[in-house]
């Protein structure tokens, strides 16, 4: 392989590795989010996303939809379930020992692989004919449209999210409530519904997050685990507060992925890891902490 | 102190009188029973045998153990039901008991550990992922229990077991057959192959698989430009993808587990790759009927290599496809036709160990005797009808010394997407498209 070859391969990873970055940056969003406020690791956060996914498909199957606007069908629908699991089952172990928050959402995982793998079997469901299917070539690299409209989506909803969070009453107090939850009830903000509300919104990235997987990929009941792994290091990278930090740090895992996979693919997550773990090392509290 | 010392003696001599007593009646008991008069073999009766089915109904490999378990309950049912069950037993029954492997050789281990302890099972059907069934087969060997198996990995038949067997066609045969199947088509069409690319899920299996082809490339003269492996959870093929384009083999030799193998295709496609030919080994992914309504027209042209052949025109054969069809309304692939051809195998030295052995047909020694006594064809087997080759006989070390399998390719027929048998003896009206159109 001359020194061009290894650059030009070098530089299709990096564009690879950018795009598949921003998808990550929406995967963890939810993640970022529930665990930013309402202080709660959602180890079910993956297996959520699959189950999306699974509704994403399915309605993509019987309305013969492409699964990006299948989508946005799926949203309104994952909010009230959202809504129905914070009620249910966040909300009664929110400030209890870790615990016993750890058991509830590794707990709630399990029930929706088992059901996934119940109902919808072991065989992996995908949409066989995606509108973004293709690719186009851009001097000597290949750009896959399905990963391209997959970060621009990702980008443009989580520019939404940013300005959201900024702008308005209730972004302004999930922000509050993630510096100070004291302080924000001293102010009167009703922490309970900024908690049922964080959730469902939460929700609503795993949906978005669900319908861009299944325009370039397929699901089946165990698909969770992966995007659980990658949407902790994202979060624990970029530390908590800032969506633009997320954005980065899942650029950092996306690119570290991609070209991880030169040396080996086998070993392309190990490289993540030692990515991750090397960050850490100096800056422990992640790189865009805000507090 | 003293007093204590001066029992020891006597307690010992308590001891051995108790033994020696113990000894002497057992003796008397043994040698004052009447021995039995010869008499003429009769046909044992045997209610039911029991045979313990480790699957995976869990994890990422439950898509196989669905299926074979499937498979499994429905071959029964036809032997109890519509054979009578095992006529030289008397006709006693099969009956299965069902464990899930899990998703790690533990469980499996563990799972075989209870079929045996709890249910006395003298053969033990497992457990499609080859380092669960490494775990299962010293649990099996401890206890003398036959294992009967369809995970492929070559070494299996290499640890020395004796109560070992597997019908099906190891791993490493499954990326030869994939070899020369490509090289057979392209000598038919006058296509030269030079070069290829590997590439594998990075599992025992997949490698074993993908050496196989890696020889027999070599063994040909065919330039590997890579061999690369990777997990078989990969979520992103592209990088993979890239790599292949930028070589431009002639051929790519896949090795997918399942949900890799419509990635692969979908990126590929995406990318425009489109080489003389793809080949697929091993008989997972791209030419099953899931996969092929997961990827849509991204598999076209793709082929596998099956440990079975749901096309092979034996009557048994139409029968089991058509009954399973109509159960469980899909084609049975490579877990339900390993089953398929397995539990028949498993049946018919039943069969011979009854005749063998009217006396103690179900001992581990005697099963074993039974099934190396097997040489089974179309003709006196259903069994051999449902496999590849139509011959069953197992070499000492179990491996059945007939092992072949069948390719299937994705075709255009009638506008839907079919998987058809296409080697090494295509089905009626078929022929393999090679090379891909376009190229």
């Amino acid at each position: 392989m001359t020194p061009l070859d290894l650059l030009v391969a070098a530089g299709q990873q990096v564009i690879d590795g950018v795009f598949l970055g921003l998808f990550y940056a929406i995967v963890a969003s939810g993640l970022a989010l529930i665990f930013g406020v309402m202080d709660i690791i959602n180890f079910a956060h993956g297996d959520l996303i699959m189950i999306s996914a699974y509704f994403t498909w399915l309605l993509s199957m019987t309305l013969n939809l492409d699964p990006l606007f299948s989508m946005l069908l799926t949203l309104p629908i994952l909010f009230l379930i959202g809504l129905g699991i914070q009620k249910g089952l966040i909300n009664p172990v929110l400030g209890k020992e870790p615990l016993i928050q750890i058991a509830v959402t590794v707990g709630l995982g399990f029930v929706l692989q088992n059901i996934a793998l119940g109902y919808f079997k072991a065989e992996p469901k995908g949409y066989p004919a995606p509108l973004f299917s293709g690719g186009f070539s851009l001097g000597p690299f290949v750009i896959y449209e399905s990963k391209l409209v997959s970060a621009v989506v990702s980008l443009v909803v989580l520019i939404l999210l940013s300005r959201f969070l900024a702008k308005t009453k209730l972004g302004l107090a999930m922000r509050a409530v993630t510096d100070d939850r004291a302080s924000a009830m001293l102010m009167g903000i009703n922490v309970g519904r900024v908690y049922l509300l964080t959730f469902a919104i939460g929700m609503v990235l795993i949906g978005v997050a669900a319908g861009l997987w299944m325009e370039m990929g397929q699901v089946t009941p165990y698909l969770g685990t992966s995007f659980s792994l990658v949407s902790w290091v994202a979060v624990a990278l970029a530390g908590l507060g800032s969506i633009q930090g997320l954005i980065i740090s899942a650029i950092i895992i996306g690119v570290a992925q991609s070209l991880g996979s030169l040396i080996s693919p086998s070993i392309q997550m190990a490289v993540v890891y030692l990515i991750f773990f090397f960050i850490l090392w100096f800056k422990p509290r992640g790189l865009f902490a805000r507090r | 102190m003293a007093s204590k010392r001066s029992r020891v003696p006597l307690i010992i001599a308590i001891i051995v009188v108790i033994a020696v007593v113990a000894a002497g009646l057992g003796y008397y008991y043994y040698t004052s029973k009447p021995s039995p008069a010869p008499t003429t073999p009769t046909t044992p009766k045997i209610e039911k045998v029991v045979i313990g089915i480790v699957q995976p109904l869990t994890g990422n490999y439950a898509i196989f153990g669905q299926e074979a378990v499937n498979a499994a309950k429905l071959v029964v049912d036809i032997i109890n039901n519509e054979l009578g069950g095992v006529r030289s037993l008397g006709g006693a029954k099969l009956d299965i008991v069902v464990e899930d492997a899990g998703t790690s050789p533990e469980s499996a281990r563990l799972a075989t550990e209870k079929l045996i302890s709890e249910y006395h099972v003298p053969i033990i059907y497992g457990a499609y992922i080859s380092r669960f069934t490494l775990a299962m087969g010293t649990v099996t060997e401890q206890n003398k229990v036959i294992l009967v198996t369809d995970a492929l990995v070559d070494d299996l038949s290499q640890q020395g077991w004796m109560y070992f067997f597997r019908v099906a066609p190891k791993a490493s045969s499954h990326g030869v057959s994939a070899v020369d199947f490509v090289l057979d088509e392209a000598k038919a069409h006058n296509v030269t192959i030079r070069t290829a690319v590997i590439i594998n899920e990075d599992s025992i299996f997949g490698t074993t698989v993908s050496n196989g082809a890696h020889l027999e490339l070599i063994k040909n003269g065919v330039e590997v430009l890579a061999h690369i492996s990777y997990p078989y959870d990969i979520t992103d093929m592209s990088p993979i993808v890239d790599q292949i384009k930028r070589l431009n083999p002639d051929i790519i030799i896949a090795i997918p587990y399942f949900s890799d193998g419509v990635l692969f295709a979908k990126t590929a496609k995406a990318a425009g790759l489109n080489p003389v030919f793809i080949a697929g080994a091993g008989a997972c992914g791209f030419t099953d009927p899931d996969s092929i309504k997961a990827a849509g027209d991204a598999v076209l042209y793709y082929t596998n290599t099956y440990s079975y052949n749901p096309a092979k025109p034996t009557d048994w054969n139409q029968k089991l496809v058509n009954e399973f069809e109509t159960r469980y309304g899909k084609m049975p692939t490579e877990a339900a036709g390993e089953m398929f051809y397995s539990i028949f195998t498993i049946y018919e030295a039943l069969e011979k160990a009854g005749q063998m052995f009217p006396n103690d047909p179900l001992n581990p020694d005697n099963l074993r005797q039974a099934f190396l006594s097997l040489d089974l064809n179309e003709s006196n087997s259903i069994a051999a009808q449902l496999y590849p080759t139509g011959r069953i006989k197992f070499a000492p070390n179990g491996d059945n010394l007939y092992a072949g399998t069948a390719v299937l390719q994705v075709q255009l027929i009638n506008g839907t997407l079919t998987s058809v048998v296409v080697w090494p003896q295509p089905q009626a009206g078929v022929q393999a498209i090679f090379p891909r159109p376009g190229t």
